[in-house]
């Protein structure tokens, strides 16, 4: 019993842990949706202008991206990233009508002020109906007998009775929020990044842009990746059997002279052999690491937090296994976090947490420590920044003066395949 | 002979003063990176030197400009390289500034230690050594390029092994062939490069230096 208590104590809390950001994206999505509305409001009487010859083309259409924008910046925070179809600003009514970045924007902003706002605030809600319903014993005899009411104001309450029913509907909405909130989060995010989305075939200028970008950054870490490789070998391995020969030549001169300083000599030899297998590994490690491939992510990433020098706890939700450039590079993430952790935050304790979400894979490494890390101190973030932006990520690094320190690391991993379904 | 030893990575760097201490020659300083080298150099006025050439700060050429820097302070100073693999450029850039006195080896040739030591003793008289590496790199690169494709395979062999630094005799028995069949070789490999019996310069070096010249396109 223990045990099942415990198990579904670490349910409950992997839950709020989806819950609470999901909320928080929720609340932002409201924020949008009203904008969006007050958006549509204004684009009316613009539009109607703009037919009668008033040049309010330009502001017209700029209101309207920089709207779109900032939904596709939550969409991106959301790990549910939209990539901007937006060429030069229109000049004439004609290019903004022939524009399907236009067309497609004054379609998602209507059904985002209505709809989409109608969804987020139902999910933003729920944790607030949770507690109002949980609390209502408290407060129902204190308002306005009008205002005494349950299930949104649907419901009006008027005895002890009823108010004690109210209350026990508290914890079916918190488990609601529990269960649907993500949900709602998420289902909210696929509709509003399918309309905000470039429409297929037109406008992959910028998405071409962006690839040219990505794979210039993936050589320049493979070229870095190379030399890393190449120093590694050359300072550690070969150096090491470079002194395996020279010092077994010393070795063949003094054994006619000297048996015994001979095998003095041929004992640092064995030395420098077996210190060369150890530079050898450890170059081999840092390519792609072995545990990876037998344990697998999650098992390689328990490994390192056991290494850790910080109570670190891992929380790993991977319904089905990366490809193994994203388990490198999310393990190599992982990996130069914690050095971090260890060595520069004077943290207590530490957490990383990895979640599959459709085609993204979403990793985060927070600490309570000091703060204050910074890529371009020459600490390992640089190094994360780099491979992921190679493998088309993204990363954001959290660490005010003072802490705590979050790295958040978002990798595309590809559809959802049965051929990569190893586990 | 006194030797000055430039080694950054301190297991070679006590490998390499246990053979030549072995070898009855005197280590008198051992040091880690250039300037130290330039330093002991001007200190202890070595009979020869012997450095590697990746040091700190940037592990890329530093040997080879500390060899030159120390050539010019002591002119004549015979300079030994030591690198880990062929690179042609550090080559001609050593020998650019004259032959005499000069070597440059891969750093595990130092294992065969006879053969290293007379390469080391070649060099302290004045002599050449280069690394049968590095001269057959070039000799696959400029083939049938330009006047050395004029040369017969025996004679780019004689030139081969001349440009390691070895005498007539030394040639003649790498090759097992005669003293005489070697001076034969050698002529006409003069007459091909268009090196002149008149000509001032060392011939042989000459030679060798038209390959090492050859990769400075």
């Amino acid at each position: 019993m223990e045990r099942g208590g415990a198990v579904e104590h670490g349910k409950v809390v992997a839950a709020l842990r989806r819950a609470l950001p999901a909320t928080k994206w929720l609340v932002y999505g409201v924020g949008t949706g009203l904008l969006s509305l007050f958006t549509v409001v204004v684009m009316i009487p613009v539009m109607v202008a703009c037919l009668l010859g008033i040049p309010l083309v330009r502001p017209g259409v700029f209101i309207l991206r920089t709207v779109a924008e900032w939904e596709r910046t939550r969409l991106r925070g959301m790990g549910q990233p939209v990539a901007s179809p937006y060429g030069p600003l229109p000049r004439t009514l004609r290019e903004a009508v022939t524009d399907p970045s236009v067309r497609r924007d004054l379609l998602w902003l209507p059904l985002h002020g209505v709809l989409g706002t109608v969804v987020c605030l139902f999910g933003a809600q729920l944790p607030v109906s949770a507690v109002r319903e949980l609390l209502f014993p408290l407060w129902w005899q204190l308002v306005p007998p009008s205002e005494a009411a349950a299930l949104n104001g649907l419901v009006h309450v008027d005895s002890w009775g009823q108010a004690w029913l109210v209350a026990a509907t508290g914890p079916v909405w918190f488990a609601l929020w529990l269960v649907i909130g993500p949900r709602i989060a998420r289902f909210h995010a696929r509709h509003s990044a399918r309309l905000l989305a470039p429409s297929p075939g037109v406008d992959m200028s910028a998405r071409i842009t962006q690839l040219t970008a990505t794979r210039a950054a993936a050589l320049d870490a493979h070229a870095v990746e190379l030399r890393r490789i190449e120093r590694a070998l050359h300072d550690g391995a070969q150096n090491r059997l470079v002194g395996v020969a020279m010092l077994t030549g010393a070795a063949r001169q003094a054994i006619k002279r000297d048996p015994a300083a001979a095998d003095q000599i041929l004992e640092r030899v064995q030395d420098a052999a077996e210190s060369a297998l150890a530079e050898l590994r450890s170059v081999v490690r840092g390519i792609l690491p072995p545990i990876l491939e037998n344990r697998g992510l999650e098992g390689a990433l328990t490994a390192l937090a056991s290494d850790c020098a910080v109570n670190c706890s891992v929380e790993v939700d991977i319904p089905v296994r990366c490809p193994a450039s994203v388990e490198a590079t999310a393990y190599f993430t992982v990996a130069e976090a914690l050095t971090n952790v260890s060595k520069h935050s004077d943290a207590t304790t530490a957490s990383v947490t990895v979640r599959r979400v459709g085609d993204r894979l979403l990793i985060q490494v927070d600490d309570d420590g000091r703060g204050g890390a910074d890529p371009a101190q020459g600490s390992g973030l640089d190094g994360i920044l780099r491979r992921v932006a190679a493998c088309d990520g993204d990363t954001r690094i959290l660490s005010p003066l003072g802490g705590p320190t979050t790295i958040e690391v978002t990798l595309p991993c590809g559809l959802l395949s049965p051929k990569m379904t190893r586990c | 002979m006194r030797v000055v030893i430039a080694e950054d990575d301190a297991l070679l760097r006590e490998g390499l003063a246990l053979v030549l201490g072995t070898e009855g020659m005197t280590v008198v300083a051992a040091t880690a990176d250039a300037e130290e080298f330039l330093a002991a150099v001007a200190e202890h006025r070595p009979d020869v030197a012997v450095l590697d050439v990746r040091m700190p700060p940037t592990h890329t050429d530093e040997g080879i400009r500390a060899a030159v820097a120390a050539r010019q302070a002591q002119p004549g100073l015979p300079v030994l390289v030591l690198s880990a693999y062929v690179e042609q450029s550090f080559a001609t850039d050593l020998l650019g500034a004259g032959t005499r006195g000069v070597g440059y080896l891969l750093k595990e040739r130092v294992g065969r230690v006879s053969e290293f030591i007379a390469a080391l003793r070649r060099v302290a008289d004045g002599g050449t050594a280069i690394d049968p590496e590095v001269v057959a790199q070039l000799f696959s690169r400029r083939r049938g390029t330009d006047r050395l494709g004029a040369l017969s395979p025996r004679e780019r062999e004689v030139l081969a092994v001349m440009a390691e630094g070895l005498g007539n005799t030394a040639i003649g028995s790498r090759l097992f062939i005669s003293e005489s069949a070697v001076h034969k070789h050698i002529r006409s490999i003069f007459a091909k490069l268009e090196l002149s019996p008149d000509d001032q310069t060392d011939r042989r070096v000459a030679a060798v230096l038209r390959y090492l010249d050859g990769t400075r396109d």
